[in-house]
C-alpha cells in the first residue's frame, strides 16, 4: 500500500496517471454523477456527528447535497469538485441561500430556487427561478427528485432550425468565467484533486434535452424525439454538434486561461451510449454521429491543458470503450459492471492500461440501497482488488448514492474501501 | 345482346376488381416496409389507400402490422435496432393504427389480450413504458397507457373499465420501485389480481423482484415483453 501521507492530489493523480503503489483514492461529491442524495448527505453527517447545519443542494434536478470539507474529511475523500455557476434549473448558485423543506428535512437551496405546489402536492420548479414563465421541472408528491417537464412545440421538419438547439450554447459570460476560476483556485487550495464540469461539451445528454434552465426552449425537445432526430434528422443534429464544439472551443479557451492548473480534471459529457443490457446506437453511428466531434474537444484539451478527460455514460457500453479511448477520453464513469458485458475482470483486463475507470466500486440499484453491510463490504473489497491493479481507478459508487439508502451501508462501503487501502478508521 | 353485354361488363368488372386488389396487395407490403423503416408518413398514407380499395382492416394488422413489428423486435434483439429505430416503428405502426382502430372495433375482432400499462406511483419516466405499449400494440395488443405516476387504484380501476387481462407496472428509480410491491397488493385488495397478469420493468428491475413482490413476469426490453404478454395473456383468462 502507498504511504497515506501522500497529498490527497497526488494519490488522484497517480491513479489517473496508473502509477502502482497509489492507495485507491476515493471520490464522492465532485460531480453531478458522482455524488449523493441530499437526504443521505444529512444522515452521513449526523453519523459522522459533524456541526448540524443543513445540507446545500448544490444541484436540484438530482436533489444532490454538497458535500463540504468537514464531510470529506470524514468519508476520507480525495476530490473536490467545481460546479458551473448556473444548475440545471438555470439558477444560480453564487446569489445566497435560503431555507427550504424537502420531505421534512430542512435544506438549503439557491436563492432563486422557486416553486409551487399543484392541487396534487406535486412541487413545480422554474427556469431560473423565474415564476412568470411556465414550470420546467416537477417532483411527485413525495418523490426524492425533479424531473424535467416537456415543452416541445410542434415540429414541423421545413422549419426546424439548429439555432433553435443552440440556445444554451453560447460564449460564457465573464460573470461565469470568474466564478470557475474563484471555485477553482478554493478549490486547489483544499489539497484534494479537482474535477471541474464547466458545461456546454455535452453531446445529446438527454437530460439536458429538454433545456430545464431555459425558460423558452425551441428545436427539439421531447426526449423520444431527440432520440428519433438522431436516426431521421442526422444532418439537423450535426450541425447542432458542429456549431456547439465551435462555441465550447472557445469557451475552454478562456477557461482556461482563467483555472489552468487548478484543475486536474474535466468531466465533459454525460450522454448515456448504454441501456442495461444493450446499447442506444451502434458502434458505426457512435463513430459516425459522436466521435468526430469528441475527438475535436478532446484533442484541444490535450494540446491546450493538462487536464483528463472523464466520459459519464451508464449502461452496457463495453463497445464503445476503445472509441470513447481513441476520441480522447481518459476516465470513465460509472462503470455499471451489473449492465451486459460490463464485467468488473474483462474491463479492467482489457482496457485498464488504456483509460481510468472512476466508478464501478459498489452497485447503486440492488447492492447499496437494498443489500446488507456485509455483503456491501464483499463487493467493494472485491472492486478495489480488481480495478486498482497498477492504478487507474478511482473510487465511487456506480453513478449518484441514491434517496434512502441506509447510512450504515453508505458508511460500510466507504470502511470497506479504507480496509483494503490499510488505513486504520478514524485517521483517513 | 343485352345479357352478353352485362357478362361482358360482368368479367371487365370482376377483371378491374381483381387488377386493383392485387395492386392494393402488391401495395400492402408498402406498409411492412413504411413499419419496419420507420416511416410514419408512408404508413398513415399506404393504410388510407389499403382502406379505400376495401382491403379488411384485420388482414392489414394481421398479414402486415403485427409481422413488421415482429421483426423490429427480431432486429432490437439481435442488435441491428436500437431504442430511436424501435422509437420510430412504433410511431408508424400508430399512424396506421389510427385509421383502423375505429374500424376494428366495428368488427368486434378481438386482440391479442389486453394491457393495461404504467409507471408506477412517484414515477415520471415515460420511454422504457412507451416503448414496451408501442411493441404491445404493434403485437396485436389493446393497450391502455395510464401514463406516468400512476396511483395503484387507478390500476385497480383500469381493469375493470377496460377489461383488461394483462397489467404492465415500470419503474425507472430504486425509490419507486417499492409501488410496484404495493400496486400488486392493491390488486389482491380490491380483488382483481386472479383476473390479471402482472408483468413489470425498468432499469432497476429483475426476475427475482419480480417473483418477490408476486408478479408473473419480468421483462428485460421492450421486444421481450411482447413474447411475454403473449405467453402470459394465452395463460390469462380473457375478461
Amino acid at each position: 500500500m502507498a504511504s497515506i501521507t501522500a497529498s490527497r492530489r497526488d494519490v488522484v493523480l497517480s491513479a489517473l496517471h496508473h502509477a502502482e503503489g497509489s492507495r485507491v483514492p476515493i471520490d464522492f461529491g465532485s460531480t453531478a454523477v458522482t455524488g449523493i442524495h441530499a437526504s443521505c448527505v444529512a444522515a452521513l453527517r449526523k453519523h459522522y456527528s459533524l456541526e448540524k447545519r443543513p445540507v446545500k443542494i448544490h444541484e436540484p434536478f438530482q436533489m444532490l447535497g454538497l458535500v463540504e470539507e468537514d464531510l470529506q474529511n470524514a468519508m476520507g475523500i480525495d476530490v473536490t469538485g467545481v460546479f458551473a455557476r448556473k444548475t440545471m434549473f438555470g439558477i444560480a448558485i453564487d446569489a445566497g441561500w435560503k431555507p427550504w423543506k424537502f420531505n421534512g428535512l430542512e435544506v438549503l437551496v439557491p436563492q432563486d430556487f422557486n416553486v409551487t405546489l399543484t392541487p396534487n402536492g406535486d412541487t413545480l420548479i422554474y427556469p431560473e427561478g423565474d415564476m412568470s414563465v411556465p414550470p420546467s421541472g416537477r417532483m411527485p408528491q413525495g418523490g426524492y427528485f425533479f424531473d424535467a417537464i416537456i415543452r416541445q412545440k410542434p415540429i414541423e421538419d421545413s422549419k426546424l432550425n439548429p439555432e433553435d438547439n443552440l440556445e444554451e450554447f453560447t460564449p460564457a459570460s465573464e460573470q461565469d468565467i470568474a466564478w470557475l476560476a474563484k471555485s477553482a483556485k478554493a478549490a486547489c487550495a483544499t489539497g484534494r484533486a479537482v474535477i471541474a464540469g464547466f458545461g456546454g461539451t455535452a453531446l445529446g445528454d438527454i437530460a439536458l434535452v429538454p433545456a430545464p434552465f431555459l425558460k423558452d426552449p425551441k428545436g427539439i425537445r421531447d426526449v423520444a424525439e431527440w432520440y428519433m432526430s438522431t436516426r431521421s434528422r442526422r444532418g439537423y443534429i450535426h450541425k447542432i454538434f458542429e456549431r456547439q464544439c465551435e462555441v465550447a472551443i472557445g469557451n475552454l479557451r478562456r477557461i482556461h486561461a482563467a483555472v489552468s492548473n487548478d484543475v486536474d480534471a474535466v468531466f465533459t459529457c454525460g450522454t448515456d451510449f448504454g441501456t442495461q443490457t444493450s446499447a442506444f446506437c451502434s458502434v458505426s453511428t457512435f463513430r459516425e454521429l459522436y466521435f468526430p466531434y469528441y475527438k475535436q474537444v478532446n484533442d484541444w484539451i490535450h494540446r491546450n491543458t493538462t487536464w483528463k478527460i472523464f466520459k459519464h455514460s451508464c449502461g452496457s457500453v463495453e463497445r464503445f470503450i476503445d472509441s470513447f479511448i481513441e476520441s480522447g477520453f481518459d476516465i470513465l464513469n460509472p462503470v455499471q459492471c451489473s449492465a451486459t458485458g460490463m464485467d468488473a475482470e474483462h474491463l479492467k483486463e482489457r482496457y485498464g492500461g488504456r483509460i481510468v475507470f472512476w466508478g464501478g466500486g459498489v452497485d447503486t440499484q440492488k447492492v447499496l440501497p437494498f443489500g446488507t453491510p456485509v455483503e456491501i463490504r464483499e463487493q467493494v473489497l472485491r472492486r478495489c482488488e480488481v480495478f486498482s491493479k497498477h492504478g487507474g481507478f478511482v473510487f465511487c459508487s456506480i453513478h449518484n448514492v441514491q434517496a434512502c439508502t441506509p447510512v450504515g451501508n453508505i458508511v460500510a462501503m466507504i470502511n470497506a474501501v479504507h480496509e483494503f487501502n490499510g488505513v486504520p478508521a478514524g485517521s483517513h | 345482346m343485352a345479357s352478353l353485354q352485362a357478362a361482358i361488363e360482368c368479367i371487365q368488372a370482376f377483371r378491374e376488381a381483381k387488377g386493383a386488389r392485387q395492386t392494393a396487395m402488391k401495395d400492402l407490403s408498402k406498409l411492412y416496409e413504411a413499419i419496419l423503416n420507420g416511416d410514419n408518413a408512408a404508413a398513415s398514407e399506404v393504410t388510407q389507400a389499403a382502406l379505400a380499395a376495401g382491403t379488411d382492416p384485420g388482414t392489414l394488422v394481421t398479414d402486415y402490422m403485427i409481422p413488421a413489428m415482429d421483426e423490429v423486435g427480431r432486429r432490437f434483439e439481435s442488435e441491428e435496432y436500437f431504442v430511436p429505430d424501435l422509437l420510430l416503428s412504433g410511431r408508424a405502426m400508430k399512424a396506421a393504427l389510427d385509421h383502423l382502430r375505429p374500424l376494428l372495433a366495428a368488427t368486434g375482432a378481438q386482440p391479442a389480450g389486453r394491457v393495461v400499462i404504467g409507471t408506477v406511483k412517484g414515477d415520471l419516466h415515460d420511454i422504457g413504458k412507451n416503448l414496451v405499449a408501442a411493441m404491445l400494440e404493434g403485437g396485436g395488443f389493446e393497450v391502455t397507457d395510464l401514463g406516468t405516476d400512476v396511483a395503484p387504484q387507478k390500476f385497480v380501476e383500469a381493469i375493470s373499465t377496460k377489461n383488461a387481462n394483462l397489467v404492465c407496472l415500470s419503474a425507472l428509480l430504486t425509490v419507486t420501485m417499492p409501488a410496484m410491491r404495493t400496486t400488486v397488493e392493491a390488486l389482491k385488495s380490491a380483488g382483481v389480481r386472479d383476473r390479471v397478469k402482472v408483468m413489470i420493468g425498468g432499469a432497476p428491475v429483475t426476475a427475482q423482484y419480480a417473483q418477490e413482490i408476486g408478479a408473473d413476469g419480468y421483462s428485460e426490453n421492450a421486444s421481450a415483453a411482447v413474447a411475454l404478454a403473449r405467453r402470459l395473456s394465452s395463460d390469462a383468462p380473457h375478461a
